[in-house]
């Protein structure tokens, strides 16, 4: 199985946790996607990366200013420079001794654990235990753009699951109905990203 | 308690009340400067007789001398250099401190070598010196902190030799500020002739290695040109008080080469080149005697001039100095809002220690020596309450 390292931990709490990456590793993570961080060989939580961040820096300030950005500056402080790049990631679950839980982790990771991008095989693997516990996760959470999350991660999935992918993402769009069939607005919110997504 | 701006309002008012007054006595002065400049440009042999015989009156006397060029010359940019390879060092480092918990010393040097015209990611290097227990005694005594900035000032050029001989040439190497190692006072002294030697040692593996070396001083403040124009108005006879001869006091090297709106250096441009009369001479002489030029790296309408030191062997070799100012000029075209070498900027970025990284090591030291059954001091009362966080808000 092939493993893609992504950063390793800055901060974590139960319910979300901030990964730092390199900009070379940038090109595998995206947004919406699913991740782990092992924290031992028989548990790890998972999480969904709902911001991917850049900040600037002094010199980076100046360097936008000049007319021309020579490359080997664009490549010195993209390959050399400890560009502080942040992962923002959700916390949707965990797993311990095999069996996958969508509740909240009993601990958060640790400082400089490695978080791992989740492969299809383990994105399928994860959406596929229980009956979508994980998005109450998403909904409830008032700082995230949840219909867009939600469209990305749907949208990944699907993929994932390849033949029976239309069928999961039917019993996903069931689930978020019956999960927000109160809050009118917001379902609509999400059934529009969902319905954007263009077909693979 | 802050500050008692109550009392210092007075004198405040009093400085301000006396602007006018300074500002008509520097603009004489700078006039006079001018004129003299006009006067002795080409009367370079005149000059230099004058430094010698300021120099027998006062050994330490540090000025500009020239060599062969007239005091006003100005040379424009070079074409730019197709390909070089940049290698630019700079240190910082933490001084042991009596008041912390653990004492320890730590010099961290930060170098990138940068290759002109292959597209290609420069690559940075570092070495970290962290010096403890025996190795923080002299002969006599606890080191000092000069001391600990002299070892980090050879660790700086030992990085740049390490990295020169790697690479095909032409090499430049840059370090922030002047090329010779300051000297520390008393105790120091020998440490710093030791130190010397190895310095004049790795420049003179540098000229063999054909390598274009170079200090790079932003905002210099010795007025070297203008304490030469000083000299020339000192009658032969005077010659013994040069030391209180101070005539163009507040006109700058900086005014005389980058007057605003009007520089005498125009974008790009460098000056003669001078020869560095100082009391080092006795030491950094022959192919290592230290020159220098002003290089205008900011524009014609906001000059902004650094000086470039160089040895000899890079100041007689005009491939040298061409390279060398063109490339300059290209890396300060990088950052060109604020005109600096972007290589010294990144050099000086890897090197630097900051608060945090220096509590990092010095928790590490104690968790170590803990660990190891090893006594372990406290930081003093004195520490801990400076160190305590003041109110941010009234």
């Amino acid at each position: 199985m092939t493993q893609i390292e992504i950063g390793r931990l800055l901060r974590a709490g139960t319910t979300g946790f901030i990964a730092g990456c390199r900009v070379d590793q940038l090109e595998a993570p995206a947004f919406g996607a699913l991740v782990r961080a092992p924290l031992s060989e028989s548990y790890q939580v998972y999480g969904l990366i709902h911001d991917i961040h850049i900040d600037d820096d002094g010199l980076v300030r100046q360097l936008v200013t000049a007319d021309n950005v020579a490359e080997e500056v664009m490549k010195d402080n993209r390959e050399r420079r400890i560009v502080p790049v942040e992962l923002s990631v959700l916390v949707v679950g965990y797993e311990q001794d095999g069996k996958i839980h969508h509740q909240l982790p009993p601990r958060p990771p640790l400082s400089l654990d490695v978080i791992y991008l989740c492969d299809a095989a383990q994105l399928v693997r994860f959406t596929s235990a229980g009956r979508f516990g994980y998005f109450r996760h998403i909904l409830q959470n008032q700082d995230i753009p949840a219909g867009e999350l939600l469209a990305a991660h749907i949208q990944q999935a699907a993929a994932a699951h390849g033949a029976q992918g239309l069928k999961w993402t039917e019993a996903a769009a069931a689930e978020l109905i019956t999960l927000m069939r109160d809050d009118y607005p917001k379902l609509m919110s999400v059934l529009s990203a969902l319905g954007d997504l263009s077909p693979e | 308690m802050p500050v008692d701006y109550q009392q210092i309002h007075h004198k405040i008012k009093e400085i301000g009340a006396g602007a006018r007054q300074r500002r008509q006595t520097l603009d004489g002065r700078r006039k006079k400067a001018r004129e003299l400049l006009n006067q002795y440009a080409a009367d370079l042999d005149s000059l230099r007789l004058k430094v010698d015989a300021a120099k027998l009156a006062d050994p330490n006397l540090r000025c500009a001398l020239p060599v062969n060029e007239p005091l006003d010359s100005h040379h424009p940019a070079p074409e730019s250099v197709a390909e070089a390879t940049l290698i630019a060092a700079d240190g910082s480092q933490v001084n042991p401190d009596r008041h912390a918990a653990v004492l320890y010393s730590l010099i961290n040097i930060g170098a990138i070598v940068w290759r002109t015209g292959l597209g290609s990611s420069p690559q940075v290097f570092t070495y970290v010196d962290l010096a403890y227990g025996d190795e923080l005694y002299t002969d006599t005594g606890m080191i000092s902190e000069d001391l600990v900035a002299l070892g980090r000032d050879l660790s700086e050029r030992k990085k740049i030799l390490e990295l020169a001989l790697r690479y095909p040439e032409p090499v430049i190497t840059l370090t922030d500020g002047p090329i010779e190692l300051w000297g520390a006072e008393g105790s120091s002294q020998e440490a710093y002739r030791r130190n010397r030697e190895i310095h004049l040692s790795i420049l003179s593996q540098l000229q063999s290695r054909n390598v274009t070396v170079a200090g790079y001083v932003d905002k210099p403040a010795a007025d070297l040109v203008v304490r030469l124009l000083e000299i020339s108005r000192i009658p032969d006879n005077e010659m013994k008080d040069v030391r209180r001869t101070h005539g163009l006091r507040n006109v700058t090297d900086r005014w005389l080469f980058g007057e605003e709106g009007n520089p005498l250096l125009q974008k790009g441009e460098r000056s003669a080149i001078f020869v560095i009369q100082s009391s080092s001479r006795n030491h950094y002489e022959g192919d290592r005697e230290i020159r220098f030029f002003y290089l205008n790296v900011g524009n014609n309408k906001h000059p902004w001039i650094a000086r470039v030191e160089i040895p000899a062997w890079v100041a007689e070799n005009r491939l040298y100095v061409n390279t060398l100012h063109s490339s300059l000029l290209q890396q300060c075209a990088i950052l060109e809002l604020k005109p600096y070498p972007y290589v010294l900027a990144r050099a000086h970025e890897i090197a630097v220690v900051k608060f945090d990284d220096k509590k990092q090591v010095e928790l590490l030291l104690q968790l170590e020596l803990g660990n190891n059954g090893e006594e372990i001091g406290v930081a003093s009362p004195k520490q801990t309450i400076k160190g305590l966080q003041g109110r941010t808000r009234m």
